[in-house]
């Protein structure tokens, strides 16, 4: 073992370099790199880093890796994938070796990008202001005229604040030669700070050793300036803005870290949908009433934030948000507009447009470009096409956006010069970075790795604070200069190995004295029906989950006798089912006799077809669906419950027909895992709207099963022996049969099943159980604009619990020659009065059934 | 609301919109069109808006010229390549748009009223004549998602059509070419042929001639402009200047009519 090499870890220095541990290293690449300098030796930093390594030992690191990727996967860190169906939800990897900027290096970088974030903000205002660049002939016309990120609707816009570039980011690359180069300008709103900041934390969590000798640089002051920046924008010099991060939703890439940065900032997460325009102003819907909102976070594209004046098919925007901004009543950061400057056909004038605003030379310089739009330059990329990367001026937000010339095949290189020349002013032919590595654990291996390193910097009173740290991210492949989360690799921490220079503070320790503000009343409207909804499944899952494994174990034993009362049971059971989760026609069908004499294909494909409606897995991913969508409500216990449940339901899949006890087993772990998920929300979820709503959900859904259940098997008549076996059914699937024997001690009968399951007001699965508590949260829901009378929602329970209230329990539990038709009438009448409940509820909470169309005059 | 123009100015106007909105928006966009924002925050089942405008229209300078500017296509793009600062305004309606994006059979299309040594009015001229002649006026066959080469290959369509047709083909080789939004005269004074699309808002387009300035053409009436158009603004392609556009809020559905009164007050 490597530590074994060493008695003292100051004899180790000068030998570091041949150590086993780097032998995979040097087989793959020798020659310059960040690990090695150009004398041979070991760079000081990576020195120490390697002396704490050595120390950690390679087994015990091996170990803290697979803590590293635990740790992300508990705490949900996921990015997402477009167009790959298995994309959803990967997991974030990260690298537990740093990517080590020395202090010296970085006094280089952080100038150059603060400079550099300077000057994008000039050209940004002169863009959308005097367009002085371009009439002085500094800037061509087509690169900004001709690039989809030119919003016209947005010019003239003024914001507060003393920049217009709110938040950058660059992509930074470091060539085999030690030459800083930028890559990519992020302008639009920038991803990754929330990535980094967890990477970090993990790190610090996972292998706090490695920081031993290390001055790292904290994040934390990145954060401050960031909510600072904001604060600074809002309109009206507002104490105490209220600020809102705009996400396109669940589906979009970087989603985790929108809900994350919601969380470490304090900012309420919202959708398009959750806000709305009225009187020049932009409104949070939230379960209270309209709030005002002054400050947007955005991480939505430009062009669809507003399908009014923009993208008019646009269903993640706010129609006539820009109405607001122009009437300085709401600021964006960034503003919107800002997508001009993601362009590559830029960088080949920066240097000059430098002289001219800042009379200063470029610090960072840029990556080699050459803009197709001038001849010269035209020709200069159509011969040396296979040396270049062509890019468009315009990021297309979903095809690639750029194409290595050497991949080329003959005939697709033609093709390639054929559309430059057919409009060459949107290509852009830039150099290839040849980049260097640095050193990166792949499975137990220190191997060299290309790295990218972006930045991130935003806005403040003097100048551009720029991030002491950073997201790195690294390729396998050699030849892929393309780096990015899209197309896999993993990410790094990035370390500046650097005293701090002022004080370090937390971001939470940051906010002025009394600025605290509650939230009480802010839940969006959008999340509180995400709540809802998870409350409805939850129990959906829980309660067909219950009913299946009865009716499987009934299955299971009563094959072994095959008296015509089981037999009569069983079909009773295997219909009831059909019926209760809604999975017709099943066992009511055409088919049923086929599916009588053979009943597990049936139930099996109930309980893991995903596109079965109705089915056991359909409603989980249904479930799952709106958990993500207020993925920032659970705790981390309870993230590890959900991943339970998935596995239960993944795992559970039998291999052979012969797999029934397997099947009964899987939803025994399921109905374990969705029990634990509802305690663990009682147990961590404080009891304000948000609660409520998930409560309220489950509550209504339980009312709801437990009419069905009762009016699937209760209702006919059948001899003795069988209605007991469905009592019994009922009761189990009711966690009853306990409860029943406890408070009745006596054999099954109708009129105590009845009693339990709808009248008892101590069974919390009782009807009247659930009920009582409705009455009580629809009581408490806010009642906004003004409104005092009783609602429809409070009127529809105050009858069904009267309903409750007066029934004659010996006279539903009697029968007449066909039936008990008392007791089917009266369970269908308060079905019908509870399942108008939650219709009601969307109404007046959600509106969702109102969508933004769009309206053209031809 | 019509903006001003060299050969309009635009006298009164008003705008009555039923339920009275909550919040009226009034400004200049970046083409300089004036530009009414208006929302109504209550339900409502019905929308109506009605803008009267009074415009005092003079007879377009080249309908009377005799001898037109004889720049050809080489001249004309010499000229745009200027350093000259005005030419901003001019240039940025030489790029491609969505609308009016073009194939090489809209250039080859083009190629043929633009032949060598013609100059650049009498060219257009002929190309507004051959849309008129090529194309035949068919509303409701397109709408405002059908790109240019589907009304290429099926040779119909409406004004928008033609116009960003007419506008396409202007760019492809480089001409800087502008939509305009406007209407025409619909009570035509007697002996006076009534001109197709009166009875909606109409489109057609201008292009940029040195010396001459913006000239406009209407393909869908085989026609110079005159003083039978009143124009309403004008930008790259209809998404520009699409004479009212909104967004309801609403889970229904919704039924919308359109129509147009221009009416000579004193005829000279």
């Amino acid at each position: 073992m490597f530590a074994d090499c060493y008695t003292s870890s100051d004899t180790m220095d000068l030998n570091l370099l041949s150590n086993p541990i780097f032998s995979d290293y040097f087989n793959f690449h020798h020659s310059y790199g960040e690990l090695v300098g150009e004398d041979g030796n070991i760079r000081p930093h990576w020195e120490t880093f390697f002396h704490s390594y050595a120390q950690v030992g390679d087994e015990e690191m091996s170990n803290r890796n697979n803590d590293t990727m635990r740790l992300l996967k508990e705490n949900g860190v996921t990015y997402n994938i477009y167009g790959d169906p298995n994309g959803m939800n990967r997991p974030w990897k990260l690298d537990n070796i740093p990517f080590l900027i020395s202090g010296e290096e970085w006094t280089t970088i952080e100038s150059g990008l603060k400079q550099r974030a300077q000057l994008l903000n000039l050209i940004l205002e002169d863009i959308y202001g005097e367009r002085k660049i371009i009439k002085k002939g500094i800037l061509p016309l087509d690169l900004i005229y001709n690039h989809a990120g030119f919003l016209r609707p947005c010019n003239g816009i003024k914001q507060p604040g003393k920049h217009r570039l709110i938040l950058y980011a660059a992509d930074i690359a470091k060539s085999t030669e030690g030459k800083l180069w930028v890559v990519n300008d992020r302008t639009q709103a920038p991803s990754g700070s929330g990535y980094a900041l967890e990477n970090r934390t993990t790190m610090t969590r996972v292998i706090p050793e490695l920081f031993n000798g290390l001055k790292v640089r904290h994040l934390s002051p990145y954060f401050s300036a960031l909510r600072n920046a904001l604060n600074e924008i809002a309109p009206q010099k507002n104490l105490n803005p209220r600020i809102v991060i705009l996400t396109p939703g669940s589906k979009n890439e970087t989603y985790f870290e929108h809900s994350y940065l919601s969380s470490y900032l304090g900012f309420t997460l919202v959708q398009g949908n959750d806000l709305i325009v009225k009187d020049n102003f932009v409104w949070l819907k939230t379960m209270g009433g309209l709030e005002r909102v002054d400050v947007i976070l955005r991480r939505v594209d430009d062009i669809y934030c507003d399908p009014l004046e923009l993208k008019s098919d646009s269903q993640l925007g706010i129609p006539g948000l820009l109405q607001c901004v122009r009437s300085g009543n709401v600021s964006i950061a960034n503003p919107l507009g800002s997508s001009i400057l993601e362009n590559p056909g830029l960088m080949p004038f920066l240097q000059q447009i430098s002289i001219y605003f800042l009379s200063e030379d470029l610090i960072l310089p840029t990556i080699a470009s050459w803009w197709c739009g001038q001849p010269a330059e035209l020709q200069y990329v159509l011969d040396n096409i296979q040396t270049l990367v062509i890019k468009k001026i315009y990021r297309n937000p979903t095809g690639s956006s750029s194409i290595d010339g050497a991949s080329l095949s003959a005939s697709q290189l033609s093709a390639c010069k054929e559309e430059i020349k057919a409009n060459p002013s949107i290509y852009v032919g830039q150099e290839k970075v040849e980049i260097s590595l640095s050193p990166s654990l792949i499975e137990g291996k220190i191997l060299p790795q290309k790295v990218l390193f972006r930045s991130f910097l935003v806005s403040s009173k003097d100048e551009y604070v720029a991030m002491a740290g950073g997201l790195v991210r690294s390729s396998a492949n050699a030849g892929n200069f393309n780096i990015s989360s899209q197309t896999g690799g993993f990410s790094k921490d990035a370390w500046i190995i650097s005293p701090e220079p002022g004080r370090v503070v937390s971001v939470l320790k940051e906010s002025p004295e009394g600025a605290v503000e509650t939230y009480n009343d802010m839940l969006p409207s959008h999340a509180a029906e995400n709540l809802f909804w998870v409350g409805r499944y939850t129990e959906r899952v829980l309660g067909n989950a219950r009913f299946l494994r009865t009716v499987m174990q009934f299955l299971a034993e009563g094959n072994k006798l095959l008296n015509e009362n089981n037999r009569q049971t069983e079909r009773n059971l295997l219909e009831a089912f059909t019926r209760y989760s809604f999975t017709l026609p099943g066992f009511t069908g055409e088919k049923a006799e086929e599916l009588f004499a053979d009943p597990w294909k049936e139930l099996k494909d109930i309980l893991f077809n995903e596109k079965r409606s109705g089915g056991i897995m359909f409603n989980f991913l249904q479930f799952h669906k709106a958990i993500h969508e207020v993925r920032d409500h659970w705790s981390t216990d309870t993230w590890r419950v959900i991943r339970r449940m998935e596995e239960d339901l993944q795992n559970g899949v039998p291999l052979t027909h012969h797999g029934h006890l397997q099947m009964i087993h899987t939803l025994d772990n399921l109905i374990t895992s969705t029990v634990a998920f509802i305690g663990l929300n009682r147990e961590s979820i404080s009891r304000e709207q948000g609660w409520i709503m998930l409560d309220l959900g489950r509550k209504i859904e339980q009312s709801l099963l437990v009419i069905s259940m009762l009016k699937t098997t209760m209702v006919k008549k059948f001899n003795d022996q069988v209605e007991y076996n469905l009592q019994q059914s009922v009761l189990m699937s009711n966690e009853g049969l306990v409860n029943y024997r406890y408070k009745y001690r006596r054999p099954l009968q109708n009129l105590l099943v009845i009693d339990l399951l709808l009248f008892d007001p101590n069974n919390p699965r009782s009807l009247t159980y659930q009920v009582v508590r409705l009455k009580d949260y629809l009581k408490n829901l806010p009642k906004n604009r003004g409104h005092q009378s009783t609602t429809e929602y409070e009127r529809l329970i105050f009858e069904a619990d009267s309903h409750l209230k007066l029934a004659d329990k010996n006279e539903l539990a009697a029968p007449d020659d066909k039936g008990y038709k008392n007791l089917e009438i009266f369970l269908s009448e308060l079905y019908h009065l509870l399942s108008a409940i939650p219709g009601v509820i969307s109404k007046a909470f959600f509106k969702h059934e109102m969508t933004p169309k769009s309206i053209i005059f031809r | 609301m019509p903006r001003n123009s060299r050969e309009q100015i635009c006298r009164n106007t008003s705008i009555h919109i039923k339920p009275q909105p909550d919040r009226i928006n009034e400004y200049e966009d970046f083409f300089g069109n004036k530009v009414i924002y208006f929302s109504i925050e209550k339900e409502h089942w019905e929308l109506t808006v009605l803008v009267t405008s009074e415009v005092e229209r003079m007879e377009s300078e080249h309908s009377r010229l005799i001898d037109y500017p004889i720049a050809g296509l080489e001249e004309v793009k010499t000229e745009l390549l200027g350093p000259d600062a005005d030419v901003i305004d001019v240039k940025q309606y030489l790029f491609v748009t969505p609308m009016t994006s073009w194939n090489a059979e809209i250039i080859q299309y083009a190629m043929q009223s633009f032949q060598p040594g013609r100059s650049v009015f009498e060219a257009t001229h002929d190309l507004t004549h051959r849309i008129y002649n090529d194309f035949e006026y068919k509303p409701g066959y397109t709408t405002i998602a059908t790109p240019l080469s589907v009304v290429m290959k099926e040779r119909k369509g409406v004004c928008q059509d033609f116009t960003h047709l007419a506008i396409a083909c202007l760019r492809s080789i480089g001409l800087p070419a502008r939509y305009v939004s406007g209407y025409i005269e619909t009570i035509s004074p007697e002996g006076v042929q009534k001109l197709i699309g009166s009875d909606a808002s109409h489109a057609w387009f201008s292009v940029f001639i040195p010396k001459m300035g913006w000239t406009d053409f209407d393909p869908t009436n085989n026609c110079i402009v005159s003083d039978q158009h009143i124009t309403i603004g004008w930008g790259r392609d209809y998404a520009d200047i699409a004479p009212m556009e909104g967004i309801i809020l609403s889970s229904g559905s919704h039924e919308l009519t359109v129509s147009v009164d221009v009416k000579r007050q004193n005829s000279l």
